[in-house]
């Protein structure tokens, strides 16, 4: 009786834990979704920048821009962008271990490093390197960044870079290829690169107020933003993607257990129903 | 008519076929009907005033607040890249009053330069969407 009672208890408990990976599967898919929505609608906003930043290139020269002057590297910051929580599978640790090569790699070219990070997980990771310089942390980001809490992160390393603090600034984040493949990403955010599109036909005798070269210095800072803003919301998708694989993952094994601990309680229950009439059939025999 | 489409961050907030388009730009405010010069300049943070139609009276514009971007004008289409832009509907006239006192306050705590830009620039920011819900009060009392 003692044996199937335990194993009634810890039937209850798997299929607590089961309802709550359950639960939070759900939760990741839907706020993947949003994710997914979001990065695909800041695609107008990078099209019309690009177009207008390819016109300008035709007036003045863009590589004489402070924002895309290529430098010697001797520091390097990184911008990492990890999730607040764990329980998402491995999105976090795949990050560190591209991080961690990266850094090795700096060390070996005597090239300083400095990190941004965006999460928890990732400021945790980094207290544990010594000689690793963390700017900023910047933790409870929102989910679905906008504008004004992407341009404090915008004019820091603007900032850092023009005062040639640093030398090169790479974000690393996780891409959101399908809900199947997440890939880790390095994107370069400065030096800006200069990518020629097409420029719509509009554009093409468009004169420049006041300057193209204030107009350059504005929409310049806009590509950047959108990158940093794809990048969020990139690993936002990723990180909700994994985090639902990994839920879903523990709601099936606790599916299996349940299976098993179920057979085990039945077996136990058959058992001692068992004893007991051998128990009663026995005692009566004796009673003859 | 001209086609009007307001590009930010979050997407597509604005798009219609319009008479006129009232921009804040560096070089004051400028109006734009069909058949403007193609240009590109910059707007700064103040209000779009959007005519739908000939002679339509000025309270029956829609107000746009916008924190400035850039503005790219073809024959006859007129598109603005701005980091945000809010519609008058969606600017709820107290919570923009509250944030316009919190950033007053703010600015005269800044103790550096770089608290003091932050307070400014939200200063800026709530300022914009105070008129725009301002604007918008006077519409609906007529």
């Amino acid at each position: 009786m003692a044996q199937t009672t335990a194993l009634k208890r810890r039937i209850t408990s798997v299929k607590n834990t089961r309802q709550i990976t359950k639960a939070m599967e759900l939760v990741a898919a839907s706020k993947m979704r949003r994710a997914q929505e979001n990065a695909l609608r800041s695609r107008e906003y990078r099209n019309l920048a690009r177009a207008i930043l390819t016109r300008i290139s035709e007036l003045t020269d863009v590589t004489k821009h402070p924002l895309y002057a290529k430098r010697t590297i001797k520091t390097r910051l990184y911008i990492i962008v990890t999730s607040d929580r764990g329980l998402a599978g491995a999105y976090n640790s795949n990050l560190f271990r591209q991080l961690t090569t990266e850094l090795q790699a700096d060390q070996a070219q005597k090239i300083q490093s400095q990190v941004i990070a965006i999460g928890k997980q990732g400021a945790k990771f980094l207290a544990r390197f010594k000689d690793v310089e963390v700017t900023a942390v910047y933790e409870n980001f929102p989910d679905y960044p906008t504008a004004n809490d992407i341009r404090p992160i915008l004019n820091t390393i603007i900032e850092s870079y023009t005062a040639k603090d640093v030398h090169t600034v790479d974000i690393l984040y996780t891409d959101y290829k399908s809900s199947i493949s997440q890939v880790v990403t390095s994107d370069r955010l400065l030096p800006a690169v200069f990518e020629a599109v097409p420029i719509p036909k509009d554009l093409e005798a468009a004169e420049f107020e006041p300057s193209a070269e204030v107009v350059l210095d504005n929409i310049t800072e806009r590509i950047i933003e959108v990158q940093l803003s794809q990048a969020l919301l990139e690993s936002k998708a990723s990180e909700q993607s994994m985090r639902m694989m990994a839920m879903k993952n523990a709601s099936d094994n606790a599916g299996e257990i349940i299976d098993d601990l179920t057979l085990a309680f039945n077996t136990a229950r058959q058992a001692a129903i068992t004893q007991e009439l051998a128990e009663i059939t026995g005692g009566a025999e004796a009673i003859k | 008519m001209i086609h009007f489409e307001l590009v930010t961050l979050d997407g597509v907030k604005f798009k219609q076929s319009v008479y006129e388009v009232q921009l804040p730009t560096t070089e004051g405010v400028i109006g734009v009907f069909k058949d403007h010069s193609p240009l590109v300049a910059m707007a700064v943070p103040g209000v779009i005033k959007v005519r739908h139609k000939a002679g339509e009276p000025d309270d029956l514009q829609d107000f746009i607040a916008t924190n400035g971007g850039v503005i790219e004008v073809g024959n006859d289409n007129v598109r603005v890249l701005v980091d945000e832009a809010d519609l008058a509907d969606e600017i709820n006239e107290k919570e923009a009053e509250e944030a316009h006192k919190l950033a007053l306050k703010l600015r005269s705590e800044a103790k550096d330069q770089t608290s003091l830009d932050h307070a400014q620039s939200l200063i800026d920011r709530s300022s914009v969407r105070l008129q725009v819900a301002n604007l918008k009060r006077h519409r609906r009392h007529r």
